[in-house]
């Protein structure tokens, strides 16, 4: 139990500091990599909770794919180089205290929420977890993925096939002035437009543009 | 055949106002003067079977409101007053039509004015012809319409414009009074038609009312009201002054209405309303102090105007003032007989004058003019004519109508009556001086006009002087003719039957013999002193005006009412309406209607302007202020 | 507090949520921060799901759970394919630069 304690507390104060600095941090690099720390310590937690499968699933695809993404991204834009000051807009440090309000707000609802559960007051004091030792998690995931949620399933695999072509298809450009062969166009030429005749006229050039 | 009489001249401003593009400017200008002039020829029938079968008659057209105790109908009343009208309206109309086809020959609007003037026709013949006092009031009205139309028909000139809507306002006031007499009629008599108020008018001899905080008998107050109206319409004292600015309109406008017809419907009024006038002395004694002071006046007036329409107009003002007193001292049939007259020679008068205007190229000023007597002959002895018929020379038309109310007047004994046949004596003294005034001016002395040489003065064409001899033709005969039918002994008895009510018949006396011959006296001998002050010694006139400066600019200025109105009416209504504009509409209704509004939308649409952005962590913000609301309220809750 | 219980995983999701939700509007640096927030919102909610399954022993919230780590990872690479092509056309991710939408 202590152990239990100790490791919760561990990787919750991690998970919210990380994600403090994710926001609060000057350079965009830093923020991808508190994010990244971020991702880590909540799927220790799950881990430690019992879905062991989805921890792993997502140090997977969070952290290996949609982390290292951001990283591309960044590089890319160059925005490291972008010295701004920490949350400084263009009026002043006005917007912070309302801000700062709405959030503290959110935040106390919603502790409020879980604090004055009126519906099922039992349900709070479930302390223990049920550790089945026959199935792992996994296996139970396979177990309903595939029968009760087969539709989902699919669907989820569309979603993805659609987000690969949304991409490709947002930032595909193509560029000028490279010579490409292009085959489709190269059989579908009409015998009638292949040659031109064009009388020239003396001492003066004529201009080719392809 | 009566129906044919009111409605043809209706059929014929149709047909040129609105069609008179089509069928071209002299086929509408036959048409009409065709149309008016067969009314012309019907009217006599009617008034011939009038004098000789005492024809009478009440043709219902259409019930036009039946309203609870409302009754009224449209329809044509036939008796003798109004045959009598019938007469003079179609005949001059029918003439003024044929007079303006060479009138108006180098005007562009030749149809319009034809349908107007045909308009008019019609109107007056629907005020004549009534049976009710409603009828009445809507020909009255449509008269002053017709009016206003052709006082403004040159209306590209402001002063024609002005004058036009002087005439119609001077009218509306008396308009009003007529209104409300019409108003009180109904509330006390409960109903309009003629026969079911005059036949009970003497149940309501005593009843009084309290009318604005005064309480007054029933029946003063209705004749004073309907004499308002009457007043207005033919220009007495204190609502005449449009009459002489109605001079903008063109010449035969002004015979027909300004003569023969439109001011001729007060008396037409007074004289159908006798009924009513007869009990309620008051009222008579009003008339006649209006009328001869109207009279009067208007004789003052005219001896220094120089415009030649402008004196011809108060000579009609004069004259009207005359038929007025006339019926103000009962002698309805008198009146009545001076209208029929003056009818003719007021409108050979206009149409002559009309005549002299065209060959001097509408040239309006008397001292512009002089010694054409030669070179417009046919013109001259029309004028003449005119003339002698207006002053009342002896044994012309105006002799016989002139001299009998001042006669009447004589013989009525009360002081008023007395007063007033002195007055009317003398002015008819001063209607010679100025009558022929305008002739000597106009026809005689040296020629004065600076533009046009006296050699290219030629007559009117022919189209122009066979209205003008038909009225003259009138003017000699008809007062010798028709003098025993309608103003003799037994005219009552034989001609007028019931159209007038006399309670006291009329004194059937001779007044004293001096009484008789004075006046023609006086009127012949103002031939000759008229001829010496303005032909042989211009000297008197310019010693008498320079030494009576005040006198004679009080004279010329009219005295001085149209600046009186202008101070007591004019001023004051711009200046309340100035206000009412400036500080009500604009200020307090504008702002907090439609300009208070816009102005209120226009702010709050600027400051939610402000709450688009287009910065996305602030819609987002926002987003989040609403979840947050909504958790609270459920929270709450 | 020694004994951790549901409500101990649900105020940590809660937090995160509200961390990632202030990220969205106080942050005027960059979009790309915006994208992280969002991802960091997303994590909060998989953290609530997660802890709800285990502690009802009902394996549906990791189920779900899978296909929001999947849509996370589509959105992610469609709003960063966004984000380059804007920046191809305006050259700069400052968040205070893009107010075209302004009234």
């Amino acid at each position: 139990m202590i152990a239990h304690t100790i490791f919760f507390y561990t990787f919750s104060l991690i998970a919210i500091l990380s994600s403090i600095m994710v926001i609060a941090s000057k350079n965009t690099v830093h923020s991808a990599f508190f994010l990244i720390l971020d991702f880590i310590s909540i799927s220790c937690l799950f881990i430690m909770i019992g879905a062991e499968f989805l921890g792993m699933i997502m140090l997977i695809v969070y952290v290996g794919a949609v982390a290292v993404l951001f990283l591309f991204v960044v590089m890319m834009l160059n925005v490291a180089q972008q010295k701004n000051e920490w949350f400084k807009s263009s009026s002043g440090y006005s917007h912070m205290p309302i801000g700062l309000l709405i959030g503290l707000v959110i935040l106390i609802e919603l502790i409020i929420v879980i604090g004055g559960w009126k519906y099922k007051p039992d349900l709070l004091s479930v302390t223990s977890i049920t550790v089945n030792e026959n199935i792992t998690n996994t296996h139970s995931i396979g177990n309903v993925l595939y029968t009760d949620y087969i539709h989902l399933f699919q669907l989820s695999g569309m979603i993805l096939l659609v987000a690969m072509i949304g991409a490709i298809v947002l930032t595909f450009e193509k560029r000028s002035g490279i010579k490409k062969q292009s085959y489709i166009k190269q059989i579908s030429r009409e015998k009638n437009e292949g040659v031109e005749l064009i009388d020239v006229p003396n001492k003066q050039g004529i201009k080719i543009d392809d | 055949m009566e129906h044919t009489l009111v409605f043809l001249p209706l059929f014929g401003s149709i047909l040129s106002g609105f069609f008179g593009r089509y069928i071209g400017d002299r086929n509408s200008e036959i048409i009409t003067s065709l149309l008016v002039s067969i009314s012309a020829l019907l009217s006599f029938v009617i008034f011939k079977e009038v004098i000789l079968n005492n024809y009478e008659n009440n043709l219902v057209i259409i019930n036009w409101i039946n309203s609870g105790m409302l009754d009224v109908n449209w329809s044509i009343k036939i008796d003798a007053v109004s045959s009598v009208m019938l007469v003079v309206v179609c005949l001059v109309s029918s003439l003024v039509h044929i007079y303006s086809i060479g009138y108006m020959s180098n005007d562009p609007h030749k149809t319009r004015f034809m349908a107007y003037l045909s308009l008019f026709t019609f109107s007056m013949l629907v005020l004549v012809t009534s049976d009710n006092f409603l009828q009445l009031f809507f020909g009255w009205e449509g008269v002053g319409l017709c009016s206003y139309f052709l006082i403004g028909f040159w209306f590209k000139k402001d002063s024609a414009n002005a004058a036009a809507i002087k005439a119609f306002l001077v009218n509306r006031v008396g308009d009003f009074g007529f209104a409300i007499g019409i108003f009180l009629i109904f509330y006390l008599f409960g109903s309009v038609n003629y026969d079911e108020v005059f036949s009970k008018v003497p149940e309501f001899l005593n009843k009084e009312i309290s009318f604005l905080f005064i309480t007054v008998n029933a029946v003063d107050l209705i004749c004073i009201l309907l004499f308002i109206g009457a007043m207005g319409k033919s220009a007495q004292f204190f609502l005449h002054t449009w009459l002489p600015d109605a001079m903008e309109g063109p010449t035969p406008v002004s015979a027909l209405i300004h003569a023969a017809t439109m001011v001729t419907a007060g008396v037409f009024l007074v004289v159908r309303c006798s009924p009513i006038f007869e009990y309620s002395p008051l009222a008579l004694n009003i008339v006649v102090i209006v009328g001869f002071v109207t009279a009067f006046f208007a004789a003052t007036v005219a001896i220094v105007q120089n415009d030649i329409k402008k004196i011809i107009a108060y000579s009609t003002c004069s004259q009207l003032g005359y038929m007025f007193f006339a019926a103000g001292v009962g002698a309805y049939n008198v009146a009545m007989f001076h209208l029929f007259t003056h009818a003719f020679f007021k409108a050979l008068l206009f149409l002559g004058s009309g005549s002299v205007i065209h060959s001097f190229k509408d040239e309006q000023d008397i001292r512009n003019m002089g010694g054409v007597w030669k070179k417009l002959p046919y013109t001259w002895v029309l004028m003449i004519i005119g003339t002698l018929a207006l002053t009342g020379f002896p044994f012309l038309s105006g002799y016989y109508s002139k001299d009998a109310i001042i006669e009447f007047a004589y013989l009525k004994n009360s002081g008023l009556g007395i007063f007033a046949a002195y007055l009317g004596i003398f002015t008819a003294f001063l209607t010679a001086i100025y009558s022929w005034r305008l002739i000597f001016k106009t026809f005689h002395g040296t020629y004065k006009n600076k533009d046009i040489k006296i050699e290219t003065m030629h007559e009117s064409p022919y189209i122009m002087l066979l209205p003008l001899m038909v009225l003259s033709i009138g003017s000699i005969f008809a007062g010798f003719v028709f003098k025993d039918l309608l103003i003799g002994h037994d005219s009552a008895e034989y001609f007028w039957t019931d159209s007038i009510k006399f309670i006291i018949p009329l004194s059937t006396d001779h007044p004293p013999y001096w009484i008789i011959y004075l006046t023609p006296i006086l009127v012949v001998l103002a031939i000759p002193i008229s001829y010496y002050i303005f032909v042989k010694n211009k000297n008197i006139t310019i010693w008498l005006a320079n030494e009576n400066k005040p006198l004679y600019n009080f004279l010329l200025n009219k005295w001085y009412f149209d600046e009186f109105y202008d101070y007591i009416f004019v001023r004051p209504s711009k200046k309340i309406g100035f206000f009412l504009w400036q500080y009500v509409d604009i200020k307090i209704i504008d702002k907090f209607g439609p300009d208070g509004i816009s102005n209120l939308i226009k702010k709050l649409s600027d400051k939610a302007v402000k709450l688009q952005s287009g910065y996305i962590y602030q819609y987002a913000f926002i987003i989040l202020l609403g979840f947050s609301a909504l958790l609270t309220y459920l929270i709450v809750l | 507090m020694i004994s951790i219980n549901l409500g101990h995983y649900l105020t940590l999701s809660s937090i995160i949520f509200t961390i990632g939700v202030i990220g969205i509007f106080l942050n005027r640096k960059n979009v790309i921060v915006i994208l992280m927030s969002i991802e960091l919102i997303l994590l909060a909610v998989n953290i609530n799901l997660v802890s709800f399954s285990i502690f009802l022993n009902d394996i549906g919230g990791q189920i779900f759970t899978l296909f929001i780590l999947t849509v996370a990872a589509a959105e992610a690479s469609i709003g960063l394919a966004i984000i380059v092509v804007y920046y191809r056309n305006s050259n700069t991710i400052n968040v205070e630069e893009i107010k075209s939408l302004k009234g």
